[in-house]
C-alpha cells in the first residue's frame, strides 16, 4: 500500500486535490472495514474445538485428549493449530503450553497426548484448549478461537479409601534418567517417611497430603526392579512400588553383512547391554534393506540373515533398528554385494605324489559364480620353518613343494578370498603330511669307557641317538662290529635294537676296532670307528681348576704335537649318583677349546672333565683333566671333629673324616674358631667377631689336606669353646655350635699318676689279707705263737748268743691241781669227758713231774683266744691252768696259795741267775691282764705278778667255746659261789 | 484373564476335570452321585493327618523363603507386609465334627491351593532367578493337590458328600508388582498360621 502510495505521488502531481479525497474515501472505508472486521472476530471462530474429552492412562502418566471440530464443510480440509494448556492443582498455575498443528477434516476426531513427569494420582490437573486456521505466511495475525472450558482430572478421587498410597506403579525408566515419586496420604497428620533401597528419601510436599520425591539419574540395580516403599509412624501399614530401571539401549556396533554363497547375506553386530527386565523384553533388532523395502525381524541378539534377491540385486541399503519399550536406535549399512564376498574354507586338501624332500598339495574351492577367480594362501610347516605361498584359483587348486626333509612331518594350510575385491580369508583348511624315510646321513657319535677287571677290558660303548636331520627316518637297531686287531682274523657282530644308546663289551687285552652303525628301514648310516687298545696307557695326568660360569665350562687345552683326528671332553652330568651319566663333546683337531654346558649342571657341583686326544690310529688318550664348580657355593657342612690330647695348656683336634672332594665348592683350608672367657688371642690367632657380637680367636689352616690343630698356650681349668669350619673362595661354612671343653688343672694328671697306682696295691694287699688271712694269721700272729718262729729267735738267733735258747715245754714240769668235776646236765667239757675222777693239776712242781732242772715258767696269752679268755677259760677252770690266782684261792685257802705262789715267784727269781735275770720275756701279742673281768675282784696284786709270768696254754678252740655265753656265765657263777669241790 | 487361566484355571481343571474350567464355584447337584475318579484309600485319615503335618512342618521355610526373596522391606517388616490379613479367608472350626471340618479343610486347601498357583505364577516372572523358593511352591502345591484328592475321597466314602462349595482368594494378576509380592507374603503368612491349627486339629 504505502508503495502504491509513492508511485501515486511520483506520476501525477497535479491532481494532488483529488486524490487527497479519494486518499480520505479510502482511510474511511478502509476503517470502516476494519471496525467490521473486529466485530466479527469478537464471535466465537466457527472451528474452535468442541467435546473435549480426557482420557487417563496410569500407567504411562499420559492424559490423551480427544476433540473435534464443527462446522467444516463437507470434504473440507482445513489446517489449524490448537493451543493446549495444562494446570496442575489449581487452573492458574499452568504448567504445560504446547501448540498442536494438524490438517482438520471434516467430522474428524482429533487426538493429542501428554505425558506428565509427575505421577497423575499425584495431584489435580486441568486442560484447555483453543484453535486458530494455521496460516503459515502470517502466524502472528492468526485469530484465536476462544478458550474451552477447563477439563478437571483428578484422579485421586478414585483411589479408594486406603490411608496411604505410593505413586508411580511399576514404573520403567532408562538409567540416568529422573523419576518423580509421590505418595497420597489420607491421614495428613501421619508423619510418613519414604524409602529407596533402605535409604530415606528426601522429598518436598506438593499438598498438605501429598509428598513428591525427585530422584535424578536413577542407576540400574537390579532386573527384578527396585522397592520403594512409605510407612507412617502410626502403625500404618507399608505401601510401595516397585521401579523398574533399564540399561539405555546401545546402538548397534560393528554392523556388518557378508556372503560366502551370493544366496544369502550374513549380517552381524554387536547389540552391547541387554536391556532386558521384568517388565520389559530385551530389544530387538529389525533389519530393514530400502532398495528391495523388505524387512525382517532379526531372530538373534546379534546376527540376522538375509536371502539375496534371486534379480541378481547389487546394491543393498540395510538399516538395523534396534528396539526396547523406551527407545529405538538405528544403523545404516550401504554395500555392493561382489564386494562383500567371504568365501567359504577350502576343502578336499590332498598330497600326492609325496618323496623324501617333494609333495604336491591339491585343494578345492566353492564356487561363488563364473565370475570370481579366487586368491589362495597357501603356508607350509615344518622345522620350525613357514613358507608362503599365493596361488590364484578358479576351481581347483595345486601348490608342489620341494626342498623337503626325509621322514618329517609337514602341516599345510591353505584359505582363500576374493582376487577382485578383497573382503575377508575363508578359514583355514589344514592337512599334514610326512615326508619319506631316507638312509641316516651321519655316523653315531661313539665314545666308550673302558675298566680293566680280572685281567679283562670291559668296554662300555655309548653312542649319542641320531638327530632328526641325521636319521631320516626312525632308527630301528645299530650294528656294532668289533675287529681284533691283533688276531685279525677274529671278529664279532652284534645288533642292538634302537633306541638302546650303549652296550657293554667284555673284551681281553687286546686291541680291538669297534664300528657302529645306525639303521633305519631305508639303509645304513656310515659307520662310526673307535679303538680299544690293549694298553691302557693310564699315564698320570696332573688336574686343573676351571671355573664354570652359568654359560658352562669353558676348558682349553694344550694343542697336540703329533697328528690328532680330533678331540673329546669327557665328564659326568651327575657326578654325585651311582649312574654318573657319562657325556662326552667331540670336537675338530683344530679345536683346543670348548665351552661344555648341560642342563644337569648344578652349583656346588664339582663336575671332573677328561681331554682325550684321537690319535691318527682313532686311538684315544688322556691328554688332560679339569675340575671345577659351575659356581662355587659356601660350604654347606662342617667337618666332624675329634678332640684329644686334652693337657691343661693345649688340646689337639682332627677331622680326619672330612672329604675336601665333596664339598659344593674347592675348599682352600680351614677355620679353627675359639672362645675363651679371657679373650686373648696368642700369636698365630686373630680377633675375630661372630655373627652374634661373640669375640673369639681364630687360627687359620691354609692347608685343605691339613686335617689336624693342636690348640695351645690354654690356661688351665679354663674354659674353651672351639669350631672347626672349612673356607672356600666363595665364603665358610656355618657358624654351628660350639664344642665345649675345659682344661684340666696342672696337678692332676701327676695326682692320678701317683694315686691310682697306690690305691691299687692297697686293694691289692688288702685283697690279698683277706684271702691269705689265715696264712697271714699264722704267719703273723698265730694262736699260739711257736717260739721257733718268733721274730725274737731270729734276732737271738742274729745275735748269735748260744746262750739264749728258747725253752721246751717238755722241761716244764707243772704242779698238779685237782679239780673236781660236777655234772652239769648235758654239757660236757673236755675235763668231763676224759675223766669223771678228780683231776690234779699240779700248780707247783713235784718231785715227779719236775723233770729238768730249771724253774718252769709259763707264758699266757690271753689274746691267743679271746672266745677262751672272755667267757670259758675261767668257766671251764677244772683244768685250765691258766685260771686266775683269784680262782685258784678258792681252791684252797688264799694265804697258803699265795705263799706258795710267792714262794714258788720268789724261787724262780732266786734261781735265776743273776744274768740270766736280764732277759726279759717279750710276748708277741701283748695284753694287759687287767681287761680281764676276772682278774680284779679279790686279789688285784696277784695278776701284776702273774703279767710277768703268765702261763702260756693252747686250749683248743671247741673245747674253750661254751654253748652260749649266758650258760657260761652262770656256769662260772655256779664254780665260783659253790666252790665247794674245790680242794 | 491370561494370568488367570495360567495360574488358577489349571488348578481348578485338575480338581473339577470333569466340570470343566468354567464351573468351578459352587456345584452340588442336587442328586449328584459321589463317585471318585479314583478307589479311595483305606487309611485316608492317616494319610491327611501325615500331609498336614507335611504341609506343617514346611509352611514356616516357605514363608521365610518368600519374604527373603521380595527384598526390602519385606524381612524387617513382616507384621505390616506379610500379616495374615487375608479377610475371605475360609473359616475352620476345630471342634467341630469330622466332617464339618473335613469340609472346612477342603475349602482352605482349596483356597490355598489357588493362590499358591498365582503366587507361584508371579514370582516365576517377579524373581525368575530364586530357584529354592520356585521349588518349594511346587512341591507344597503338589501335597496340596494329594491332600485335596484324598479329602474329598473321604467326604465322599464316609460322608457321601460329593461337592463342597469353594471360594477363592483375589486374582492378582492385575495388581502392580509391589501389591503382588505383599499379597503373596500376606497369604503365605496366613497359611502358616491356619495349617498349624488345621493340623493339631486332626
Amino acid at each position: 500500500m504505502r508503495f502504491e502510495w509513492e508511485v501515486l505521488q511520483n506520476e501525477n502531481p497535479e491532481p494532488m486535490a483529488l486524490f487527497s479525497v479519494f486518499q480520505t474515501t479510502f482511510l474511511l472505508a478502509l476503517l470502516s472495514l476494519r471496525t467490521y472486521q473486529s466485530e466479527v472476530l469478537s464471535e466465537p471462530l466457527p472451528w474452535a474445538p468442541e467435546s473435549l474429552k480426557v482420557f487417563i492412562n496410569s500407567t504411562h502418566q499420559c492424559l490423551h485428549l480427544q476433540w473435534s471440530v464443527h462446522n467444516l464443510a463437507h470434504h473440507q480440509e482445513l489446517k489449524m493449530v490448537f493451543q493446549i494448556e495444562i494446570s496442575r492443582i489449581k487452573t492458574s498455575n499452568v504448567i504445560w503450553v504446547e501448540n498442536y498443528s494438524t490438517t482438520v477434516k471434516w467430522n474428524q476426531v482429533l487426538h493429542w497426548s501428554w505425558e506428565s513427569k509427575l505421577p497423575l494420582e499425584c495431584a489435580k490437573h486441568f486442560i484447555r484448549m483453543r484453535s486458530a486456521e494455521d496460516d503459515a505466511k502470517t502466524p502472528e495475525q492468526s485469530f484465536w478461537s476462544n478458550w474451552s472450558s477447563w477439563e478437571e482430572v483428578d484422579v485421586q478421587n478414585s483411589l479408594g479409601h486406603d490411608p496411604l498410597f505410593v505413586f508411580p506403579k511399576d514404573k520403567l525408566v532408562e538409567e540416568g534418567s529422573n523419576v518423580t515419586i509421590c505418595y497420597v496420604s489420607r491421614s495428613p497428620q501421619s508423619n510418613i517417611s519414604c524409602y529407596l533401597e533402605g535409604v530415606q528419601m528426601q522429598g518436598e510436599q506438593l499438598e498438605p497430603n501429598v509428598t513428591v520425591f525427585n530422584l535424578n539419574h536413577v542407576a540400574f540395580i537390579r532386573e527384578t526392579g527396585t522397592n520403594i516403599y512409605c510407612k507412617g509412624d502410626q502403625g500404618d501399614s507399608i505401601k510401595g512400588i516397585v521401579l523398574f530401571v533399564s540399561k539405555v539401549l546401545e546402538e548397534p556396533k560393528e554392523f556388518s553383512c557378508e556372503t560366502q554363497d551370493l544366496t544369502t547375506l550374513n549380517c552381524t553386530w554387536d547389540p552391547g547391554s541387554d536391556t532386558g527386565l521384568l517388565k520389559q523384553l530385551s530389544q530387538s533388532y529389525t533389519l530393514f534393506e530400502s532398495f528391495s523395502g523388505k524387512k525382517t525381524l532379526c531372530k538373534h541378539k546379534s546376527w540376522c540373515s538375509w536371502e539375496v534377491a534371486p534379480e541378481s540385486q547389487e546394491m543393498y541399503n540395510f538399516t538395523l533398528t534396534a528396539e526396547n519399550y523406551l527407545r529405538k536406535r538405528s544403523v545404516h549399512l550401504l554395500f555392493n554385494l561382489t564386494h562383500r564376498v567371504h568365501p567359504m574354507a577350502p576343502f578336499s586338501v590332498l598330497f600326492t605324489d609325496v618323496s623324501t624332500t617333494n609333495a604336491t598339495m591339491t585343494w578345492k574351492v566353492h564356487s561363488t559364480g563364473n565370475y570370481y577367480t579366487l586368491l589362495c594362501q597357501v603356508k607350509l610347516y615344518g622345522e620350525g620353518e613357514v613358507t608362503q605361498h599365493n596361488v590364484s584359483v578358479e576351481v581347483d587348486g595345486e601348490q608342489l613343494f620341494s626342498g623337503l626333509e626325509p621322514d618329517t612331518e609337514y602341516r599345510a594350510q591353505v584359505r582363500c578370498a576374493n582376487a577382485n575385491h578383497f573382503w575377508k580369508w575363508s578359514e583355514w583348511t589344514h592337512q599334514n603330511f610326512t615326508t619319506a624315510e631316507a638312509a641316516p646321513s651321519e655316523a653315531p657319535d661313539v665314545w666308550r669307557n673302558v675298566k680293566s677287571v680280572q685281567g679283562h677290558s670291559v668296554v662300555t660303548l655309548f653312542w649319542k641317538p641320531l638327530s632328526k636331520l641325521q636319521a631320516n627316518g626312525k632308527i630301528l637297531f645299530y650294528n656294532i662290529v668289533i675287529e681284533n686287531l691283533d688276531r685279525s682274523s677274529s671278529s664279532k657282530f652284534l645288533s642292538i635294537p634302537a633306541p638302546a644308546n650303549g652296550t657293554e663289551l667284555n673284551l681281553d687285552q687286546c686291541s680291538y676296532q669297534i664300528h657302529v652303525t645306525a639303521h633305519n628301514s631305508v639303509g645304513t648310516s656310515p659307520a662310526s670307528v673307535i679303538i680299544v687298545s690293549g694298553d691302557p696307557g693310564n699315564k698320570e695326568v696332573e688336574e686343573e681348576r676351571v671355573k664354570g660360569t652359568e654359560d658352562g665350562f669353558s676348558l682349553s687345552w694344550k694343542p697336540q704335537p703329533g697328528n690328532v683326528t680330533g678331540y673329546i671332553v669327557e665328564w659326568c652330568d651327575r657326578p654325585r649318583g651311582p649312574l654318573c651319566d657319562l657325556q662326552w663333546k667331540s670336537v675338530g683337531p683344530t679345536t683346543t677349546s670348548t665351552v661344555v654346558s648341560s642342563d644337569a649342571f648344578r652349583p656346588g657341583v664339582q663336575y671332573n672333565f677328561r681331554i682325550y686326544g684321537i690319535s691318527t690310529e682313532r686311538v684315544p688318550y688322556l691328554l688332560e683333566k679339569k675340575t671345577g664348580y659351575s659356581q662355587e657355593l659356601a660350604p654347606s657342612d662342617n667337618p666332624q671333629v675329634v678332640m684329644s690330647n686334652l693337657t691343661s695348656r693345649s688340646f689337639t683336634l682332627s677331622w680326619k673324616d672330612y672329604s675336601i672332594e665333596s664339598q659344593p665348592s674347592f675348599i682352600q683350608g680351614y677355620h679353627v674358631y675359639l672362645k675363651s672367657k679371657a679373650g686373648q688371642c696368642h700369636s698365630g690367632s686373630e680377633k675375630a667377631v661372630l655373627s652374634d657380637d661373640a669375640v673369639c680367636c681364630k687360627y687359620k689352616i691354609d692347608n685343605p689336606k691339613q686335617k689336624t690343630f693342636v690348640v695351645e698356650n690354654l690356661q688351665p681349668e679354663s674354659f674353651y669353646e672351639f669350631l672347626v669350619t672349612p673356607y672356600s673362595s666363595v665364603g665358610e661354612g656355618p657358624h654351628g655350635a660350639f664344642t665345649k671343653v675345659t682344661t684340666p688343672d696342672e696337678y692332676s694328671p701327676i695326682l692320678i699318676r701317683v694315686i691310682l697306682p697306690m690305691v691299687f696295691c692297697i686293694l691289692l694287699i688288702m685283697i690279698i689279707c683277706y684271702l691269705k688271712s689265715q696264712w697271714m694269721k699264722e704267719k703273723c700272729y698265730p694262736d699260739i705263737p711257736d717260739p721257733y718262729k718268733s721274730s725274737v729267735l731270729s734276732l737271738i738267733k742274729s745275735k748269735e748268743n748260744p746262750r739264749l735258747t728258747i725253752m721246751n715245754i717238755k722241761d716244764c714240769v707243772p704242779d698238779s691241781i685237782e679239780v673236781l668235776n660236777k655234772q652239769e646236765g648235758t654239757r660236757k667239757s673236755l675235763t668231763e669227758t676224759e675223766s669223771s675222777k678228780p683231776t690234779y693239776l699240779y700248780l707247783l712242781p713235784t718231785e715227779e713231774s719236775y723233770s729238768g732242772p730249771g724253774p718252769c715258767i709259763c707264758f699266757e696269752n690271753f689274746t691267743y683266744n679271746q672266745a677262751a679268755s672272755d667267757s670259758a677259760s675261767c668257766g671251764h677252770v677244772p683244768v685250765a691252768p691258766k685260771a686266775p690266782p683269784s680262782q685258784l684261792a678258792l681252791l684252797t685257802s688264799p694265804e697258803n696259795l699265795l705263799k706258795a705262789l710267792e714262794e714258788n715267784y720268789m724261787n724262780s727269781l732266786g734261781e735265776i741267775p743273776a744274768g740270766e735275770t736280764s732277759l726279759n720275756y717279750v710276748s708277741q701279742l701283748a695284753s694287759a691282764m687287767t681287761g680281764d673281768k676276772f682278774s680284779l675282784p679279790t686279789n688285784p696284786p696277784e695278776p701284776a705278778l702273774c703279767s710277768e709270768y703268765k702261763m702260756q696254754m693252747a686250749i683248743p678252740l671247741g673245747l674253750a667255746s661254751p654253748p652260749s655265753s649266758g650258760s657260761s656265765s652262770l656256769s662260772s657263777f655256779t664254780l665260783l659261789d659253790e666252790g665247794e669241790h674245790y680242794h | 484373564m491370561k494370568v488367570l487361566a495360567a495360574g488358577v484355571v489349571p488348578l481348578l481343571l485338575v480338581l473339577h476335570w470333569k466340570h470343566g474350567a468354567g464351573s468351578p464355584l459352587p456345584i452340588t447337584p442336587v442328586n449328584a452321585t459321589c463317585a471318585t475318579r479314583h478307589p479311595c484309600h483305606s487309611n485316608l485319615m492317616h494319610q491327611i493327618r501325615n500331609q498336614l503335618a507335611q504341609l506343617n512342618g514346611s509352611a514356616n521355610a516357605l514363608f521365610i523363603l518368600y519374604y527373603t526373596a521380595q527384598g526390602e522391606p519385606f524381612p524387617n517388616n513382616l507384621d505390616k507386609l506379610c500379616g495374615p490379613n487375608v479377610t475371605d479367608f475360609p473359616p475352620f472350626h476345630a471342634n467341630g465334627t469330622e466332617k464339618t471340618r473335613l469340609v472346612e479343610l477342603y475349602r482352605i486347601i482349596a483356597y490355598l491351593g489357588a493362590s499358591l498357583g498365582n503366587i507361584t505364577r508371579d514370582q516365576k516372572v517377579l524373581n525368575p532367578n530364586a530357584l529354592s523358593l520356585h521349588s518349594k511352591l511346587n512341591a507344597t502345591a503338589d501335597i496340596m493337590r494329594g491332600l485335596l484328592s484324598n479329602v474329598l475321597c473321604r467326604l465322599c466314602n464316609k460322608y457321601h458328600v460329593a461337592h463342597v462349595d469353594v471360594a477363592y482368594g483375589p486374582d492378582t494378576s492385575g495388581k502392580d508388582v509391589f501389591q503382588k509380592k505383599k499379597l503373596g507374603c500376606q497369604l503365605l503368612g496366613k497359611y502358616k498360621q491356619v495349617i498349624a491349627v488345621v493340623a493339631q486339629a486332626f
